[in-house]
C-alpha cells in the first residue's frame, strides 16, 4: 500500500502502476560533490544519514563515499529520486547519479531548479524524464548505452551537453538547444554529421572515436573553436572554411592520404592549431611542407610549434615543386603533340601509298587542330630549349633530356642526344638549318620515318656535310624497295651501322638484301646490320655472290661508259657544293679530298650508282632529243650512201658498155690516117 | 662474208636485218652525250671501243630498257651479262621470288619493266602461286625465252586463245556456207573437255607466224621437235618445253647448256686473283 503523498508524484510516469517500492534519495553533507542517497521508501520514508540496504541491492559506495539509497520497483516503471530538503538546499543546482547502476533515467521530482544533472556510468538507455528540468545547463550522460540523443528538447538552456561513450548512431533531435556551447559526442557510432548547423553559439564540438568516413555540413556553425574529430576514418574534410572561428582541428588518427582531400583548409584564415599523426598523409615526403606552404596561417602542426625556419624550407621547396610540375607538364604537352604529329606524319604517309587509313581518323584531327592554335609560342619557347648553353635558367638536369625543336603538324624533326629524328618528307629541309656544332657533332645516329627514300637520297651530301659524325642510320616506312637504292648510300662518308625496318621497306624481304648492302658498301666496314653484327663470312659471302658484278662493272665497261658514269657522280658533288653558298674555303677543299678518297676506293663498284627514277627519266627525255637528231643525221648518211651506192653500182653496170662505145670511136676515127692527121691540126689551130 | 645473198638485198633492207642503223645512232648519241668527255678522248677511238663493246656484248650494261629490247644480239648479250653475274648466285642454292630477281635485273638495268619479269615467272610456276621461290637456272632459260622471243610469244599466246575458242586462224571462213562453222563447233566442244590445244594444228599456225613475222623465232625446225611428242599441250606447257630444249639455247647462243650453267672458269680464275689481291687471305 502506498501512502497517498508520494502516490500523487508517481502518477507522471507513463505506465506507471502504484508500486510498493519508492526511490528516495538523500544527500550526505559533504561540500565538494553532492552526494546521493537512495532511500528504501518501504518502511520509514526517509533516514537522514543512514545506508538502508535493500536484498536485492548491494552496498555501494562512490569514490567519495556516496551513501545511496536506491529503491528500485518490482514492474517496469521509472523510480523516482528525491532528495532531502537538506541537500536540495545546499546542492540546489547540482545533482550526481554517477555509477548508481542506473538503467533507465529516474523521475526527478520537485527539483525545477536543476542547472547541472551527471549521469554519469550508468547503463542507462534512453535519455527520459528531464524534461521539467528546464533550467538545465549542464547535462552529462558520458558513458552510459544511449542508443539515440531525445528527450532533450525542452531544454532550452542546455550549454553542455556530454554524451560521450554511448551508442548513439546519429545526431538528431537537438534543435532546440540553440545555447548549446559544448557538445560532447565521442566514442559513439556517429557516421555522419549532421542537424548540428543551427547551433550557432557551439564552441567545442568532439566527435573523436565515431564512425565518420568524411567531413562536410559544417555550415552554420560560426562559434565553433574547437572541433576534434581524431580517430575516426575521415578520407576527406570539406566545409572547413565556412568556420570563420575555427583554431583547432584534431584530425590524428583518420585516414587522410593527400592533401587535395583536405584542401578547404588552406582557405580558413582562422585555423592555428592542426593535427594529423596518425594519418597516412603524415608519412610522405612532402607532408610537412605542403601543409606549413598551404597553410600560412597555422602556428602548431601535431602539437608543435610551427618555426620560422620550417615555414621558409617548406616555401623553397614548394616552389621547386611548382617549377618541377610546370616543366614536366611542358614535356608531357612537347610528347603529347610529338605524338600527335607523328600521327598524322603517318596517316599522310599510308594516304600516299594507298594504303587504307585508320579508322579513328575524326578524333585524331580534332585533337590536333588545339595544339595548333598557339604554335609559335610552343616553337618559341622550343627553339630556346634547344640551345642548352643559352638557357641558363631552366634545370640542368631537365634540359638534357628530350629537346624538341621543331613540331608542326607536317612532319617532326627531333634531337635527343645522339638521335635525330625525321619524320614526313617535310622534315629533311631542316637539315638546311643553322645547327650548333656541339648539337649537330653529338648526333650518332640519324632516323628517318615516313620518307620516300628518293627524297632521303637527294639530301645525303647535306647530311654528309652538316652531321659528320652520323654513324648509324636507320630506316623505317621509306618504301626500299630495289637493292639498287643502296647504292646511293656509297656517297657517305661513312656507315658503321644500318637498321632498316620491315615496316614499310619491302628490300627486306628479299634473301639477299644483307649481302648486297655488304657488298657495296664494303668500303665501310660496317658493323651492324640490323642490330646483328656483321661477320667474317658474311664479307666472304657477300663478295663472292657479287664479286662478279663489281668485275663486270668495271672492266668490261668500254673507257668511256666509265668516265662518264664516274663524271656523273663526281659532276653531281660539284654541282651541290657550286649550290651550297657562303661556305668557307676550308670545307670546299676538305669536300675535293673526299671525292679524290672516293675515286681511290674500290673502284669497282664506284660505277654501281643510283638515280632516282624522277632523275632516271628526265634524263631519258633530255636524250631523245638527241636522238631524233641522231636518228635524222645516220638517215641523212644513209641517204648519201645508197645514192653513192646505187651511183656505183648503175656506174658497175654501165662501163663495160661505156668502154666499148669508147673504144669504137677512137678506132673509127684512126682508120683513115689522113683525114685523122688533118682533124688533129685543125684542132690544134682552132685551140690557138 | 661477201656473199651473193647479201650484196642480193637492197641497202635499207639490208641494213634494217643486221640493226647497223641501230648501232650507228646510238654510237653517235652516245658521242653526242659525252662530248666534253669523249674529245679529250679520241673520237676514232670511241668508235672503236663502242663497236668492240657490241661485239663482246658488254654494250648494254646500265643501259636504258629500250636499248637492250632495240635488237636481238642486245638482248642475247644481255642474257648473257645476267647469267655472268648472278651465276654465283645461282651457284649458292639460293631460291629467290621473281621480285629479288627483278631487283637483280635492274641492277644492270635500272628500267626493266615488272611485267616481263613477272611473264617470265609465270613460265616457271606454270601460272601458278606467283610468290613461290624460283631456282636460278629455271628462271634464267624461262626469261629467256620470254625475253628474246617477246614478240613472238605474244602472237603464239594470241593464236593459242583463237584455238582454244575453236576458231581455226588458218580456215577461211565462207560467210554464207553454214555447214563451215557447223563443222566447226563439234571441235570447240572437244577443245573445252580436253586441256589445251592439239599440237599437230597448233604447229601449223606457228609455222605460218614464223614464216609471216619478221622479228626472230625459234627455228621451226626445232618448234616441230618440242611438239611432235605430245598430243595436247596447254600455252604454259608448250613455253615450259621451249625454256627448256637445250637445241633453242643452242640456236640462241646466249647461254651455256644447263650442265654447264655453273661453271664458267674464265671468270672464277679472275676473281680468285682479285679476291687475293684485296684480301689476302683464303680466295672462293
Amino acid at each position: 500500500m502506498i501512502p497517498g503523498k508520494y502516490r500523487s508524484v508517481s502518477g507522471r510516469a507513463a505506465n506507471n502502476v502504484n508500486c510498493g517500492l519508492h526511490l528516495v534519495i538523500q544527500t550526505s553533507s559533504l561540500p565538494e560533490k553532492s552526494k546521493v542517497e537512495f532511500k528504501l521508501n518501504k518502511e520509514t520514508p526517509s533516514f537522514p544519514g543512514r545506508l538502508l540496504q535493500h536484498d536485492l541491492e548491494r552496498n555501494y559506495s562512490s569514490r567519495q563515499g556516496d551513501h545511496i539509497n536506491l529503491a528500485s520497483s518490482s514492474m517496469p516503471s521509472f523510480p523516482i529520486l528525491q532528495r532531502s530538503s537538506e541537500e536540495k538546499i545546499l546542492y540546489s543546482d547540482r545533482l550526481t547519479l554517477e555509477r548508481q547502476k542506473l538503467t533507465v533515467c529516474p523521475i526527478i521530482d520537485g527539483e525545477e531548479h536543476l542547472r547541472l544533472l551527471n549521469f554519469q556510468h550508468n547503463f542507462i538507455t534512453r535519455i527520459q524524464n528531464i524534461s521539467n528540468l528546464q533550467r538545465l545547463i549542464f547535462l552529462d550522460l558520458y558513458d552510459n548505452q544511449i542508443e539515440e540523443i531525445s528527450g532533450l528538447s525542452t531544454l532550452r538552456s542546455l550549454r553542455v551537453l556530454l554524451l560521450g561513450k554511448n551508442r548513439i548512431k546519429k545526431i538528431s533531435n537537438l534543435e532546440n538547444l540553440k545555447s548549446l556551447d559544448v557538445l560532447d559526442l565521442h566514442g559513439n557510432q556517429i557516421t555522419r554529421i549532421e542537424n548540428v548547423s543551427h547551433l550557432c553559439d557551439l564552441r567545442v564540438l568532439n566527435l573523436a572515436r565515431n564512425l565518420l568516413s568524411h567531413v562536410d555540413n559544417l555550415n552554420g556553425l560560426d562559434s565553433l573553436t574547437e572541433l576534434n574529430l581524431r580517430h575516426n576514418q575521415i578520407t576527406f574534410v570539406r566545409d572547413v572554411d565556412n568556420l570563420p572561428s575555427l583554431q583547432r582541428l584534431f584530425l590524428s588518427f583518420n585516414n587522410i592520404s593527400t592533401f587535395e582531400s583536405v584542401c578547404c583548409l588552406a582557405d580558413s584564415s582562422s585555423l592555428s592549431d592542426i593535427t594529423f599523426d596518425g594519418n597516412p598523409i603524415a608519412q610522405e615526403s612532402w607532408y610537412k611542407h605542403t601543409i606549413l606552404q598551404n597553410m600560412m596561417q597555422l602556428r602548431q602542426l601535431d602539437m608543435k610549434r610551427v618555426t620560422e625556419e620550417e615555414r621558409r624550407m617548406a616555401s623553397v621547396v614548394a616552389k621547386k615543386e611548382e617549377e618541377k610540375k610546370r616543366e614536366s607538364h611542358k614535356q608531357s604537352l612537347l610528347k603529347e603533340k610529338k605524338r600527335l604529329t607523328i600521327n598524322n606524319v603517318a596517316r599522310k604517309w599510308d594516304l600516299q601509298q594507298h594504303r587504307t587509313p585508320n579508322i579513328a581518323t575524326n578524333q585524331d584531327t580534332k585533337v590536333s587542330d588545339s595544339p595548333s592554335q598557339d604554335p609559335s609560342q610552343l616553337h618559341g619557347s622550343a627553339v630556346v630549349s634547344a640551345f642548352p648553353e643559352e638557357t641558363g635558367s631552366l634545370d640542368s638536369g631537365l634540359t638534357s633530356a628530350l629537346q624538341g625543336l621543331s613540331v608542326t603538324d607536317t612532319h617532326l624533326v627531333e634531337v635527343d642526344g645522339d638521335t635525330l629524328s625525321l619524320y614526313g618528307s617535310g622534315a629533311l629541309e631542316s637539315l638546311d638549318r643553322n645547327w650548333s656544332v656541339q648539337t649537330a657533332g653529338m648526333v650518332t645516329t640519324v632516323s628517318f620515318t615516313f620518307i620516300e627514300f628518293d627524297e632521303i637520297v637527294q639530301v645525303l651530301p647535306k647530311l654528309k656535310m652538316k652531321f659528320p659524325n652520323s654513324l648509324h642510320l636507320k630506316f623505317k616506312e621509306t618504301n626500299l624497295v630495289m637493292l639498287q637504292q643502296f647504292n646511293a648510300l656509297a656517297q657517305l662518308r661513312r656507315v658503321d651501322q644500318l637498321t632498316i625496318d620491315p615496316q614499310g621497306n619491302p628490300v627486306v624481304n628479299f634473301t639477299l638484301w644483307k649481302y648486297y648492302v655488304l657488298f657495296r658498301l664494303s668500303h665501310f666496314s660496317m658493323q651492324k646490320i640490323n642490330g646483328t653484327e656483321v661477320t667474317q663470312n658474311d664479307m666472304i659471302m657477300a663478295e663472292r655472290l657479287f664479286g662478279i658484278l663489281a668485275h663486270v662493272a668495271s672492266s668490261e665497261l668500254p673507257q668511256y661508259r666509265l668516265i662518264s658514269i664516274l663524271g656523273d657522280a663526281r659532276k653531281k658533288q660539284f654541282r651541290y657544293l657550286l649550290e651550297t653558298k657562303g661556305k668557307k674555303p676550308g670545307l670546299v677543299n676538305e669536300d675535293n679530298n673526299d671525292s679524290k678518297r672516293l675515286v681511290g676506293e674500290n673502284t669497282n663498284r664506284a660505277t654501281l650508282n643510283y638515280t632516282t627514277r624522277d632523275f632516271y627519266n628526265e634524263r631519258l627525255e633530255e636524250i631523245k632529243e638527241k636522238k631524233k637528231f641522231c636518228k635524222m643525221y645516220m638517215e641523212d648518211l644513209v641517204k648519201e650512201a645508197t645514192d653513192i651506192n646505187m651511183k656505183n653500182e648503175a656506174l658497175q653496170k654501165l662501163w663495160p658498155q661505156m668502154f666499148i662505145e669508147l673504144v669504137r670511136d677512137a678506132v673509127i676515127e684512126i682508120r683513115n690516117k689522113n683525114s685523122y692527121m688533118k682533124l688533129c691540126l685543125q684542132q690544134i689551130t682552132d685551140q690557138k | 662474208m661477201l656473199s651473193p645473198e647479201r650484196l642480193a638485198l637492197p641497202d635499207y633492207e639490208y641494213l634494217a636485218q643486221r640493226h647497223v642503223l641501230t648501232y650507228m645512232e646510238d654510237a653517235v648519241c652516245q658521242l653526242l652525250e659525252n662530248k666534253e668527255d669523249i674529245s679529250q678522248y679520241g673520237i676514232a677511238r670511241f668508235f672503236t671501243e663502242y663497236f668492240n663493246s657490241v661485239c663482246q656484248g658488254t654494250h648494254i650494261l646500265f643501259r636504258e630498257f629500250s636499248f637492250i629490247q632495240a635488237t636481238p644480239h642486245n638482248r642475247a648479250s644481255f642474257l648473257r651479262a645476267f647469267w655472268r653475274c648472278f651465276r654465283t648466285v645461282g651457284k649458292n642454292g639460293d631460291l629467290l621470288t621473281m621480285r629479288e630477281y627483278h631487283c637483280l635485273l635492274q641492277l644492270l638495268c635500272p628500267d626493266f619493266p615488272l611485267e616481263l619479269t613477272q611473264k617470265a615467272a609465270r613460265i616457271v610456276l606454270m601460272d601458278d602461286a606467283m610468290d613461290c621461290l624460283m631456282s636460278f637456272s629455271d628462271f634464267l632459260f624461262a626469261f629467256q625465252i620470254q625475253f628474246y622471243y617477246s614478240e613472238f610469244l605474244e602472237s603464239v599466246a594470241a593464236i593459242y586463245q583463237d584455238l582454244l575458242a575453236g576458231k581455226n586462224p588458218n580456215t577461211v571462213i565462207v560467210p554464207t556456207s553454214s555447214s563451215g562453222q557447223h563443222r566447226q563447233r563439234p571441235t570447240l566442244g572437244e577443245a573445252s573437255m580436253l586441256e589445251g590445244v592439239e599440237a599437230s594444228l597448233f604447229y601449223q599456225c606457228l609455222e605460218n607466224l614464223c614464216d609471216r613475222h619478221k622479228y626472230s623465232c625459234p627455228p621451226p625446225a626445232l618448234v616441230k621437235e618440242v611438239l611432235s611428242n605430245v598430243q595436247r599441250l596447254t600455252f604454259y606447257g608448250f613455253l615450259v618445253a621451249l625454256s627448256k630444249h637445250h637445241g633453242i639455247n643452242q640456236a640462241l647462243g646466249a647461254l651455256p647448256d644447263k650442265g654447264d650453267l655453273m661453271h664458267d672458269p674464265a671468270m672464277d680464275e679472275e676473281l680468285e686473283r682479285l679476291f687475293k689481291s684485296e684480301h689476302g687471305g683464303p680466295g672462293l
